[in-house]
């Protein structure tokens, strides 16, 4: 386990690259919104894993979706990473929580890459690239970086390129976070859990696998071409729950020996067995966001009997860092069950 | 995006929409960096891999250039499939390793594109020991076809006349082809001093180099299952 000052300094090493640290509040994924729903497990799901929301009970579930950026300013239509944090709530009074955003891989392996990283890709200033260099980039076959969104002034693009040209490992996140974009709806994108888990089945056997929702709506993103509005996404899904519920696929992907199970930087082959784990249907959002998803405190080893965490060092390092987090902002203590 | 950029901002941010820069790009830019910065054609088929999932379902993007670039070729390539329909069924029940397999003319080519579980030479020798005489009516409609028929007296020159026909698979991720550039050239570092931004041009480049590509490693409604494992579950048998 990573001890607790390696999860302060974790902490402490996100706050510090912020724009404008919000105290009482999450250092990144800041701006957020809770949702009601419920997930009913798939016929299979059970076959698979033991746990007890995949025994086909409808579970109560909130979920909490997120603009990956740091900060007290929204910037819905800014390319950015989306988070999708699930609470299953199940009769017992006991919970467990799934932790995903739109990113596919993350981008270090390890504690130390994490601590590297945060050096490296420092905020920094993000001028309009002169039209010159662009040209000289289209002469040299290169994409020129974006535009500044307005009132974009700094980000950390340079440091991060930087920290992958010097760590392949590092690149597909990079380049993935790069082009992200913006979905039109949080209901309209893929989250990806990224790290392995051990699921257990009936007879014991035990699986390594990885999560992700797939939007019933399908995927679709805003159009880089135009000027990013900054607060849509909360209406959005207002106006579109109101209308009808929207629904997300559970998937989960089966590991293979010989897969990099314990590193998130690495993608598994979309060639795996794939099971459809179940349902989750978002109805409502609450008036109280507080309790609906700003006071819940997620955390990705609130797990169950049937579901383990694997090896990989960057979920490890999670529990404390969340903790802390969560410590930093005064919400409620972690537990097990 | 449009913002408080000047009329230069706006016109250089069009410029590679514009149709004098593409042609400049296309006759002038990628000759140029293609011929300062050679690219390999990277090879054709599935990467080899020990995994059993990567080892199921597997791609074969065949494309084969026509002798005869007319109609009347493309009838004659035609009517040797048509006329060999029996012989093609009933290989593929005997292979027993194919989910499915189709026969394509696109502009001068006749294409085959299959997907086998297992591996790809023995793939293509149960193809030449079941329908060698399919594969030898349409190969010798091919250019360069007649050096490799029969095939059942040149099985390892099929082999690799095949192979070097299969289309590169390009990844699924945006960064593994250059993971696969760089195996083509021996480097295997997991650390480097890479420029990033170089990404579309290399990707242009490796293009230039394999102008026909599978894009991506296609989406399976049920992956890791061999088509022997399908049928038994569907109760269908062999």
């Amino acid at each position: 386990m990573v001890d607790a000052s390696v999860a302060k300094q974790l902490v402490q090493a996100i706050i510090d690259n912020l724009p404008e640290p919000v105290p009482g509040k999450r250092p990144v994924h800041t701006i957020g919104m809770g949702v009601k729903g419920e997930f009913v497990a798939s016929d299979v799901a059970r076959t698979y894993c033991i746990a007890e929301h995949f025994k086909g009970e409808r579970v109560p579930a909130s979920v909490r979706f997120s603009n990956g950026l740091g900060g007290p300013e929204r910037h819905d239509g800014w390319s950015d990473v989306r988070g999708m944090a699930t609470r299953f709530h199940l009769p017992n009074g006991a919970a467990t929580d799934l932790i995903a955003t739109t990113l596919g891989e993350f981008f270090v392996r390890n504690v130390a890459d994490f601590f590297e990283f945060a050096e490296v890709a420092k905020l920094a200033p993000y001028p309009r690239r002169s039209p010159w260099l662009k040209i000289w980039d289209m002469l040299q076959l290169k994409l020129p970086p974006r535009n500044p969104y307005p009132n974009e002034t700094r980000n950390v693009n340079a440091g991060a390129l930087r920290y992958a040209n010097r760590h392949r490992f590092a690149q597909l996140g990079v380049v993935q976070a790069a082009v992200i974009g913006a979905p039109v709806s949080y209901a309209r994108a893929t989250y990806h859990a990224v790290h392995t888990f051990v699921v257990e089945d009936p007879d014991g056997v035990r699986r390594p696998v990885r999560f992700s929702w797939q939007p019933v709506a399908g995927v679709r993103n805003t159009n880089p071409e135009v000027v990013p509005c900054d607060d849509y996404l909360r209406q959005e899904l207002e106006s579109r729950l109101r209308r009808w519920p929207a629904r997300f696929m559970l998937m989960m992907t089966i590991g293979e020996a010989g897969h990099a199970l314990n590193d998130p930087t690495q993608p598994w082959p979309a060639r795996r067995i794939r099971v459809v784990m179940g349902t989750l249907t978002l109805t409502e959002v609450p008036e109280d966001q507080d309790a609906a998803g700003e006071h819940i405190s997620f955390n990705p080893h609130r797990l169950l009997p049937g579901i383990e965490v694997s090896k990989d060092p960057i979920l490890e390092a999670r529990l404390g860092a969340y903790e802390v987090s969560r410590e930093m902002r005064g919400g409620c203590p972690f537990r097990w069950s | 995006m449009p913002g408080d950029e000047g009329w230069f901002d706006r016109f250089v941010d069009g410029l590679s929409d514009r149709w004098l820069f593409k042609l400049f790009a296309k006759w002038v830019l990628v000759p140029l960096w293609a011929w300062w910065t050679p690219v390999k054609p990277l090879p054709g088929g599935p990467p080899q891999s020990i995994q059993p999932g990567d080892n199921l379902q597997c791609m074969m993007n065949l494309i084969m250039p026509l002798k005869d670039k007319s109609p009347v070729g493309r009838a004659k390539a035609a009517a040797a499939i048509a006329q060999n329909k029996d012989a093609i069924y009933a290989g593929l029940n005997n292979v027993g390793t194919v989910h499915f397999a189709r026969f394509v003319i696109v502009g001068d080519n006749i294409c085959m594109f299959s997907v086998y579980d297992g591996d790809f030479t023995n793939y293509i020798r149960d193809f030449i020991v079941t329908i060698g005489e399919v594969f030898n009516a349409v190969v010798k409609l091919v250019e360069g076809g007649e050096k490799v028929t029969p095939c059942e007296d040149h099985v390892e020159a099929f082999i690799q006349w095949v192979h070097e026909r299969d289309l590169y698979q390009v990844p699924d991720t945006a960064t593994d082809i250059l993971r696969d550039q760089e195996a083509l050239n021996g480097d295997r570092a997991a650390s480097g001093n890479d420029d990033l931004t170089l990404l579309p041009r290399k990707l242009t480049l490796q293009l230039r180099a394999n102008p026909n590509v599978s894009l991506g490693s296609g989406y399976r409604a049920y992956p890791g299952f061999s088509a022997a494992q399908v049928r038994e579950r569907l109760g269908i048998g062999w």
